[in-house]
C-alpha cells in the first residue's frame, strides 16, 4: 500500500515537473535524466545470475548518479496476467521488462511497448537472434529485443550407457532405439525406469520430433492462422513421439517438463532433455558431498566444486540428432525478450539501461553463464566445453513457436499439453491432432 | 490481482435497520417536528459505512463485468484502443458452444454432489460430537479447526504430494503394503472422473469443519426437555434425531446448505491447482477455472461470469425464498 502511495506522489511530482518545464523541452529531459529517481526492471525467473544483476545496478547507477535501479524478480508462473495488469497502469508499470519470447506477440500487438526501431542497429542489428526479433516486431516496427535464449540438449548417464552397451546416437531413429534398449536393460533395477525421461505433457521436448520431420504447430496464410498438427509431416513426428511414450519412457503421463533431472538424479532415467543450464541441477547420489545449503565456508565451496566436477564427469550431453546422420534436430528454443513498457514514465532512462544490457560486456557475461546472448556476436564466450558446444549446435536450427498475435492464448489454454498427454495415453495421433488443430485455429483467429 | 471479475452473489443485502426512536414520537412531538430532517437522515447515515464498501467492492466490479460483457474488450482495449459495443455477441458465442454447456453441467453436478456429501458428513460428525466424551470431542474439534484453518494453497500442496503419481504416498501404500502392483505410477488426475473424485475428497475435507461446528452449535440449542420427553414416549435415538432435533435446527441447516451450494459452484483454487498438477486442462474445467481461462478477453469472461451469476441465482432463489418464508412463519 505504502509503495503505491509514494509512487503515486512520484508520478504527481513528475507530472508537475513536466508542467513547469513546458517552455523548455531540455529542462524536462534533464529532470528525467538527473533526478529520475527509481527505475524498475522486471526479470522473469531466476535465470539471470546475481552477478549479472549486480553488474546492471552498478553500471546504471554509475552512469546516472542520483538514480537507482531496482530489479524485481517475477515468477514465470502467472507472468502474463501480472503483465496484463501492471503494464496498463502508469503508476504500477515497470520501466523495462523481460518476458517469454512466446508471450511477446500478445503484448506487442496490444501496444504495450514503446517503439525502439531506431535502436535496432545500436543494439546489435542483424546479429540479434532473428527469431526473437520477429517475435518482438509488428508491421516492421520493433518493440522488443532478444534477451537470451537457451537451446535444449540431451543429458545422459555415462555409466548407464556403458551398462546397457549403447553409444551416443547419431540420428533421430537411432535415438529411439537407444532409449528403448536402455528402457529394456534397466541397469539400475529401479521400478518405473525410463530410458528417456519424457513426461506426458512435455510438448517443449516432443515438438522437436514434429519439427524434424518438417511439421509445424500452426501456419499462416493471408493473415489467417491454422493448426498444422494434422499435416503428414507433423503426423510422422507425432507417431514417433507416441512410440517413445509407449516403449522408451515410464515418466508419468500427468507430469510436464518441470525439473526432469529429479528422476535422473534418482537413477530412474538414463536420459533427459533440458536447456543446457540444467547442468547445475544434476546431483547424482554417488557424487553428493552432503554440504548443507547454508554452509558458505571455503571448505564447503571446495566440496561443492568437487561434487559438480564429479557430476559432470559422470554425465554426458549431446544435441538431439536430426533425421540424417550428423545433423541436429530443430529443437524448441526457449528464451526471452525485453521491452520498454509504453506507459513507463522513464523512457530515456530505460533506453539507457537497454544500451547497458546490449553492451559487449554484459552480453559476454550472459554467454559466460551458459545463456545464449541476444547478440550472437558474443556467443563465443559460451566457451568450448561440451555444454557450450551442445548448446551452440542445438541453437543453430532451434525453432520458435509461431509468431501469432494470440499464441500465448494457445499456451494459456494448455492445448499442446493436453494433446501430448492424449498421445501419451494411446489416443490415435490423427484424432488427437485434429481436435487440437481445431482448438488452435479457433484460438489464433 | 489477476482473477476475473467474480460474480459475488453471496453477500446478502445490507440489513435494514428500522429507524430508531419510534417510542419517543409521542413523548416529544415538538422536538421531533423541529428537527425532522436530521432524525430522518440518521438511519441513512448509519447505513453509509455498510453501503460504501459494498458499492466499491461488489457493485463496481459487477457493473464493470456487466458492461464488459456487451463489448469487445481485450488486451488492446486495456492499452487504450476504444472498446466496441457488440450487443449480445459474447453471450451468443458462449451459449451456442456445446463445450460451455458441458462445463455448466459438470459444475452443477460437482456442486450438488459436493454440497450433499459435505452436509451429510458434517451433520453426522456434529451428532457424533454430541455423543462422545470430552476428550474425544476436543480432539475432534482441534482436528477440524486445523483442517479449516490451514491456508488452501498449503493444504493443496500436501494433497498434491499425496496423490502424486510417481512419489505419492497413496500410490506407495497401495502398491507396497497393500500389494496392488498396478497402482504403481497410477495417475489419479488424468481421467476426468478420477480427477473429480480427488477434487471432491479435497473440497469436502475442507468444507466439512464449517458444517460440523455450525450444526453442533445448533444441536446444543435443542432444549433438553423436549429430547427427554420424546425419550420417555419411547422414541428411538434415530427418531429423536430425525423427527425432533433436525427439524428444530432446520433454519441453521438451510443457511449452511445454501452457503455450501454457492461455495461449491464457484470452486476455483482446488481445481486450478489440481489442473496444474497434470490433469488434461480442457476436460476438467469447471465454471471458475473456465472463466479464468477466458480472462484474456475481459468481454467474453465477463459474459461467462454473468451467466454464472444467473445460474447461482437460479439455484438459490427458491431456497432463499423458502428460507425467508420460514423465518416469517
Amino acid at each position: 500500500m505504502k509503495r503505491v502511495r509514494t509512487r503515486g506522489l512520484a508520478a504527481l511530482a513528475v507530472g508537475m515537473l513536466a508542467l513547469t518545464a513546458c517552455g523548455g523541452g531540455e529542462d524536462a529531459a534533464e529532470a528525467g535524466g538527473e533526478s529520475g529517481g527509481e527505475l524498475r526492471l522486471w526479470l522473469a525467473g531466476s535465470d539471470t545470475p546475481q552477478e549479472l544483476r549486480d553488474h546492471l545496478v552498478e553500471s546504471f547507477e554509475a552512469e546516472h548518479p542520483g538514480s537507482t535501479l531496482v530489479i524485481e524478480e517475477q515468477d514465470w508462473n502467472g507472468l502474463v496476467p501480472r503483465l496484463q495488469t501492471a503494464l496498463t497502469s502508469e503508476s504500477q508499470t515497470p520501466d523495462l521488462v523481460e518476458l517469454g519470447n512466446t508471450q511477446s506477440p500478445t503484448f506487442t500487438y496490444a501496444g504495450a511497448f514503446s517503439d525502439i526501431s531506431d535502436m535496432y542497429e545500436e543494439l546489435g542489428g542483424d546479429d540479434l537472434l532473428q527469431g526473437f526479433v520477429d517475435a518482438g516486431t509488428v508491421d516492421d516496427t520493433l518493440y522488443a529485443v532478444p534477451y537470451y535464449s537457451g537451446a535444449r540438449a540431451v543429458f545422459y548417464n555415462k555409466e548407464l550407457f556403458a551398462a546397457a552397451g549403447v553409444e551416443v546416437p547419431t540420428t533421430l531413429a537411432e535415438f529411439t532405439e537407444v532409449a528403448q534398449t536402455l528402457q529394456q536393460a534397466n541397469p539400475t533395477g529401479q521400478p518405473g525406469f525410463s530410458g528417456f525421461w519424457l513426461p506426458g505433457q512435455d510438448w517443449y521436448n516432443g515438438v522437436a520430433w514434429l519439427n524434424s520431420h518438417g511439421g509445424e504447430l500452426a501456419v499462416e496464410e493471408d493473415g489467417e492462422w491454422t493448426g498444422a498438427l494434422s499435416s503428414p509431416e507433423s503426423q510422422e513426428g507425432l507417431a514417433e513421439v507416441q512410440e517413445l511414450f509407449t516403449t522408451a519412457t515410464s515418466a508419468p503421463r500427468d507430469a510436464d517438463s518441470d525439473e526432469p533431472w529429479i528422476a535422473f538424479n534418482n537413477g530412474e532415467a538414463a536420459m533427459f532433455s533440458a536447456p543446457t543450464w540444467a547442468r547445475w541441477s544434476i546431483d547424482l547420489p554417488e557424487c553428493n558431498k552432503g554440504v548443507a545449503a547454508d554452509d558458505e565456508s571455503e571448505a564447503a565451496k571446495a566440496l561443492l566444486d568437487e561434487q559438480q566436477a564429479c557430476n559432470e564427469e559422470k554425465t554426458g550431453i549431446f544435441a538431439l540428432p536430426g533425421l540424417e546422420e550428423g545433423s541436429v534436430a530443430p529443437v524448441f528454443s526457449g528464451g526471452s525478450n525485453i521491452g520498454i513498457p509504453a506507459k513507463s514514465g522513464n523512457q530515456e532512462l530505460a533506453r539507457d539501461l537497454l544500451r547497458i544490457i546490449f553492451s559487449p560486456e554484459y552480453q559476454t557475461m550472459l554467454a559466460e553463464n551458459g545463456l545464449i546472448p541476444g547478440n550472437t556476436e558474443y556467443a563465443d564466450a559460451l566457451g568450448d566445453d561440451v555444454y557450450a558446444q551442445a548448446a551452440l549446435a542445438a541453437a543453430v536450427d532451434a525453432e520458435l513457436t509461431p509468431p501469432a498475435e494470440k499464441w500465448a492464448d494457445v499456451e494459456g489454454a494448455r492445448i499442446l499439453e493436453d494433446l501430448f498427454q492424449e498421445i501419451a495415453s494411446g489416443t490415435d495421433p490423427a484424432t488427437a491432432a485434429a481436435k487440437a488443430d481445431q482448438l488452435i485455429t479457433d484460438t489464433l483467429n | 490481482m489477476s482473477a476475473p471479475p467474480a460474480p459475488a452473489a453471496t453477500a446478502p443485502p445490507p440489513p435494514r435497520t428500522s429507524p430508531p426512536a419510534t417510542g419517543s414520537t409521542s413523548a416529544a412531538p415538538l422536538r421531533r417536528r423541529r428537527r425532522p430532517l436530521r432524525s430522518r437522515l440518521v438511519p441513512y447515515l448509519l447505513l453509509v459505512p455498510a453501503l460504501v464498501p459494498l458499492g466499491v467492492g461488489l457493485g463496481y466490479p459487477l457493473v464493470r463485468q456487466f458492461v464488459f460483457s456487451f463489448q469487445e474488450y481485450g488486451l488492446a482495449q486495456q492499452f487504450g484502443r476504444p472498446a466496441e459495443w457488440v450487443g449480445l455477441d459474447n453471450y451468443v458465442t458462449l451459449l451456442s458452444d456445446p463445450y460451455v454447456w458441458g462445463v455448466i453441467a459438470r459444475s452443477i453436478a460437482f456442486c450438488l454432489v459436493n454440497a450433499a456429501l459435505t452436509m451429510a458428513l458434517g451433520i453426522a460428525l456434529a451428532v457424533l460430537m454430541t455423543k462422545v466424551g470430552r476428550g474425544a470431542r476436543i480432539t475432534l474439534q482441534v482436528g477440524m479447526l486445523l483442517a479449516w484453518g490451514t491456508p488452501v494453497l498449503a493444504t493443496m500442496t500436501v494433497w498434491q504430494w499425496l496423490f502424486d503419481s510417481q512419489y505419492g504416498v497413496v500410490n506407495w501404500v497401495l502398491a507396497g503394503p497393500l500389494g496392488m502392483e498396478g497402482q504403481r505410477g497410477h495417475s489419479w488426475l488424468i481421467e476426468p472422473l478420477s480427477f473429480y473424485a480427488v477434487a471432491t475428497v479435497i473440497v469436502v475435507w475442507m468444507s466439512v469443519p464449517f458444517v460440523v461446528f455450525t450444526v453442533y452449535a445448533g444441536l446444543l440449542q435443542v432444549p433438553e426437555e423436549c429430547m427427554e420427553a420424546a425419550q420417555l414416549d419411547g422414541a428411538s435415538s434415530w427418531q429423536r434425531l430425525w423427527g425432533l432435533a433436525l427439524p428444530m435446527i432446520k433454519p441453521v441447516l438451510f443457511v449452511v446448505a445454501l452457503l455450501q451450494v454457492i461455495w461449491d459452484l464457484r470452486v476455483f483454487t482446488q481445481i486450478h491447482v489440481l489442473q496444474r498438477a497434470g490433469a488434461p486442462t480442457r476436460e476438467t474445467h469447471l465454471l471458475g477455472t473456465y472463466i479464468y481461462s477466458l480472462s484474456k478477453e475481459f468481454s467474453i469472461a465477463g459474459a461467462m461470469a454473468t451467466i454464472m451469476l444467473v445460474i447461482t441465482l437460479v439455484l438459490t432463489t427458491a431456497y432463499i425464498r423458502r428460507m425467508l418464508r420460514e423465518e416469517e412463519a
